[in-house]
């Protein structure tokens, strides 16, 4: 048994915190939440004052790499990152090698899920073959699998026939299918947004329109054919209006912005620092401002990392041919405390909404909460300590992020799985 | 005498001093130089100064000599102990045809040798004078190469602990030559 | 003696103060009166290693530096890296690691990608210059065209000079539109919509046609070379046009001498797309005495960076 002592707890309904004691049994069940929980032999207590007890986070979007890309991480070193983020269920994107575009797939990866993982980690599966944009992926073996979603990831669907027929074939096994939103004819070898800075690094740039005409087309296919559709990484103020208006005229659309989007901008790319290259690249202030206020519209459904691991040797190359992409399981909770809920920007309650919640409910599972009777699913976290985001916090096989050597208000002191 | 601590400034010429001095040095030319083909060339910043001077005290007497100007900086020998100063360089001008001319180097102050042994080398890249000479203000002794002024205005005895500043009106706020000693 | 502290290296126009780059220009004035002499050459860098490491073809400026290294008595080394040889990223800390080990004093780099002089000044000793890294900067370039505007204009401060040409993707345009900036002197710039970016620099008064530009009436017209080579995909429809709408010929060459405005280029020059071969003859063109300046400024540079090889 387990007691949580003096902590409070978040939750999704209100932005107020409720005080009270916890007790977790050894099957980890909660049996009881209520102030002043009697202490009994045996029970290990643990002191949360000061602290506050929020659900697992879920995070849609994480690149774990396994199999075929284990020096950048594996499944197991991205584990010990989500529960060092308090993230306790992610989603796999099926850019692996190989990639993810069958029910056998999808099965042997969940097999390797299950060896080593104490948390939730469910594969999606690729729309294509290869992610190759050519051909259907196999899709009624990999929904018999339990597949969470259907994406090419970072490939773009070129072919607008092929993306029509997929959305109408899925739509029979009420697969959800996600894209990520991208003009490969814009983008060229573009590598930061296109604007004043990509001009005063003399980088080749990514109009904003890039992502754009990528979303509208993908809304528009998607109303004709009445399938479900998941926008990933929306980064631009336009993108979050044409979302906005697609929502209203009732289409079954979705998305999610990452943590990065919201807190940087292409104005904190300086010096060339490859820990800032993200794809989609960070934009403009208008642009960040345009997202927080989506997400607390409404409009933003989900909060996902885009959890994207490279080597420091790739991230070594320059600013134009280093990857795109950097961690975020382990500094999502505590960067948005950091910059918003500590701020009051925004509550607990909104961040359990749209990292917790809401992303358990797109792809149809049931959202958590720290309730009688509920699964211990949790982590604690201090708001009065601070955390360095240095190699001996980050537990990630690839350490990079725009956080790194920055201190950050707040910890995790543990997740409960 | 001057003492600010442990630094002492003794005037050792006044600007009385200077003029006496520098009408010796011309005198001496004068003599040895008779009427050759004779150029002036002046190291900065205060050689450039002594070889004007010279000049203009010869030219109240009817002998008119050119004097050119020569920066030695790209020359030194010391390029890896600049330190952290940074030195701007000036133009060096010379004016005139060096083949087949004597020319007399000045500079204010001669101590190791070393700027000397620079200026050959940066005048070498102008032409190829018939003779070259060296006249200087003070002579402070402490060579460190085998180089000797062929005409002197004043010796004096030193110590390596000290300086020998030359300051002219042109130049400096004020017109004389120290002898600074740091303990 | 000035106050200025020296540095390393040379990567951008950006990071010089005024102070640092009037120094620069002080003594690129008696660099340049050697030329006159017979022995150009003087020993002052005698001993110390150049390394010309240019990953893009380039002879214009790696001779320029090349003559500048010689006629500071400097060895100087050329690396001819073929782009196609360049596997990327990979390849550059290898390289890094190979000049670290050679201890040259002087590595003088060009490269497409932009960042890439800066990665190399940050983890070897020697005094890195930027030749040209990608679209992003040319710092000599800046250096040797302002110094150029000034001998002809000393009153350069309030004066105007236009850039015409493909503003997106020069690196020229970049740090000579900043250097001008600097100093005070009004930057214009023309060019087909496609190729003038909005995120151009604020300062960069855009004009659409050359009766704006001469209606604006400029001291200099500075032409960029039109990057064929540095180009994907098409942003105009052909260079017969291009040379019909923005190129230098003999009418527009009238309107110049009717100004009096002199008429810079980079080079190399483009016969026939940026400008015609009457246009070159041009009593006022400023080309030439931007390659002799450019050989003063480099020898400027090279003789004011101060490497760290010697510290261990």
């Amino acid at each position: 048994m387990r007691l949580f002592k003096n902590g409070s707890i978040a939750r999704e309904d209100s932005a107020e915190l409720q005080k009270a004691d916890l007790l977790v049994n050894d099957e980890g069940v909660i049996v009881e939440v209520a102030p002043g929980i009697a202490t009994s032999d045996g029970t290990e207590e643990t002191d949360c004052s000061g602290c506050v007890l929020v659900p697992g986070m879920f995070d849609l979007n994480v690149h774990a790499r396994e199999p075929g890309f284990e020096h950048k991480e594996t499944l197991k070193t991205c584990a010990e990152a989500a529960i060092n983020g308090g993230v306790t269920g992610i989603v796999l994107m099926p850019d692996t090698d190989p990639p993810v575009d069958s029910g056998n797939l999808v099965k042997s990866l969940q097999d390797l899920v299950s060896e080593v993982s104490p948390i939730a980690m469910l594969p999606a599966g690729c729309l294509t073959k290869g992610r190759e944009g050519k051909e259907f992926a196999g899709f009624s073996g990999m929904a018999n699998r339990g597949v969470a979603m259907l994406t090419d990831s970072d490939h773009a669907i070129l072919c607008p026939d092929l993306l029509r027929h997929c959305m109408e074939y899925a739509k029979d096994f009420d697969l959800l299918v996600t894209t990520h939103g991208d003009t490969p004819a814009l983008t060229k070898a573009g590598s930061i947004n296109e604007g004043k800075v990509s001009y005063r690094l003399g980088l080749p740039g990514i109009p904003a329109i890039s992502q754009e005409v990528a979303i509208d087309r993908d809304i528009r296919v998607a109303q004709h054919t009445g399938a479900r559709l998941h926008l990933q990484q929306i980064s631009t103020a336009n993108g979050v209006q044409s979302i906005a208006c697609a929502k209203e005229a009732g289409t079954r659309v979705s998305c999610e912005v990452s943590p990065h989007h919201l807190l940087l901008t292409e104005e904190d790319i300086t010096d060339y620092n490859t820990h800032f290259k993200l794809d989609p690249p960070l934009r403009g202030q208008e642009d960040a401002d345009a997202l927080l206020q989506g997400l607390l519209d409404g409009i933003i459904d989900a909060i996902a990392s885009n959890h994207a691991p490279h080597t420091d040797f790739e991230k070594s190359a320059d600013f134009a041919s280093a990857p795109f992409g950097v961690t975020g399981l382990e500094t999502t909770v505590l960067a948005l405390y950091d910059r918003f809920i500590r701020k009051n920007v925004f509550g607990w309650d909104l961040l359990i909404r749209k990292y917790s919640s809401a992303p358990r409910q797109i792809i149809g599972l049931d959202p958590i909460a720290i309730t009688e009777g509920s699964k211990a699913e949790f982590f604690v976290f201090d708001p009065t300590s601070e955390t360095l985001v240095d190699r001996d916090y980050l537990k990630t096989a690839s350490p990079v992020t725009p956080f790194l050597g920055k201190t950050l208000s707040g910890a995790i002191r543990e997740t409960v799985v | 005498m001057s003492d600010t601590s442990n630094i002492t400034t003794e005037e050792i010429l006044t600007p009385e001093g200077i003029e006496e001095t520098i009408a010796v040095l011309a005198a001496k030319i004068e003599d040895r130089c008779g009427e050759e083909n004779l150029a002036f060339v002046g190291i900065y910043t205060r050689g450039v100064t002594l070889a004007r001077r010279v000049a203009e005290v010869l030219a109240s007497r009817g002998k008119t000599y050119p004097v050119g100007t020569l920066d030695i900086s790209l020359y030194r020998d010391d390029f890896d102990n600049r330190g952290s100063d940074l030195p701007t360089l000036n133009s060096s001008d010379v004016p005139f045809e060096l083949d087949g001319t004597r020319v007399i180097l000045f500079d204010e102050v001669i101590f190791t040798g070393r700027t000397i042994r620079a200026a050959l080398d940066a005048l070498s890249d102008y032409g190829r004078p018939s003779k070259i000479e060296l006249a200087v203000l003070m002579d402070r002794g402490h060579r460190e190469i085998p180089v000797q002024p062929d005409y002197i205005g004043k010796s004096v005895e030193t110590e390596l602990h000290q300086y020998v500043k030359v300051r002219f009106r042109e130049d400096d706020d004020k017109e004389g030559v120290f002898l600074v000693t740091k303990k | 003696m000035s106050e200025l502290k020296p540095r390393k290296d040379l990567l951008d126009i950006e990071s010089l103060s005024l102070e640092e780059i009037e120094y620069i220009f002080e003594n690129a004035a008696p660099f340049k009166q050697l030329f006159q002499r017979s022995v150009k050459k003087v020993p002052t860098l005698r001993g110390k290693t150049v390394l010309n490491l240019f990953y893009e073809p380039s002879t214009r400026t790696s001779s320029s530096f090349e003559v500048a290294a010689n006629r500071l008595s400097a060895d100087v080394t050329n690396f001819a890296v073929s782009s196609s040889s360049i596997v990327k990223g990979e390849s550059l800390l290898d390289t890094i690691e190979t000049l670290q080990a050679m201890r040259s004093d002087y590595i003088v780099i060009r490269h497409q990608a932009a960042g890439v002089p800066g990665i190399v000044a940050k983890h070897t000793r020697a005094s890195v210059l930027n030749a040209g890294d990608g679209y992003h900067a040319h710092p000599t370039q800046a250096l040797l065209d302002s110094m150029t505007f000034r001998e002809v204009y000393p009153d350069y401060r309030g004066r105007k000079v236009v850039i015409v040409g493909d503003i997106l993707h020069s690196r020229v345009a970049r740090s000579t539109s900043t250097l001008f900036n600097k100093l005070g002197i009004e930057v214009g710039v023309l060019g087909p919509g496609s190729l003038v970016p909005d995120g151009r620099h604020d300062f960069m008064t855009r004009l659409h046609s050359w009766d704006d530009v001469f209606d604006w009436g400029p001291d200099a017209v500075y032409l960029l070379r039109v990057q064929m080579e540095r180009q994907e995909g098409q942003f105009f429809p052909s260079i017969s046009e291009y040379h019909k709408m923005y190129g230098m010929h003999s009418e527009r060459i009238e309107k110049m001498r009717q100004l009096g405005a002199y008429l810079m280029h980079p080079g190399p020059v483009n016969r026939g797309v940026e400008i015609t071969d009457e246009a070159m003859s041009y009593e006022k063109s400023l080309i030439s005495t931007q390659v002799e300046n450019g050989i003063a400024i480099r020898m400027a540079v090279l003789h004011w960076l101060k490497p760290e090889t010697n510290k261990d």
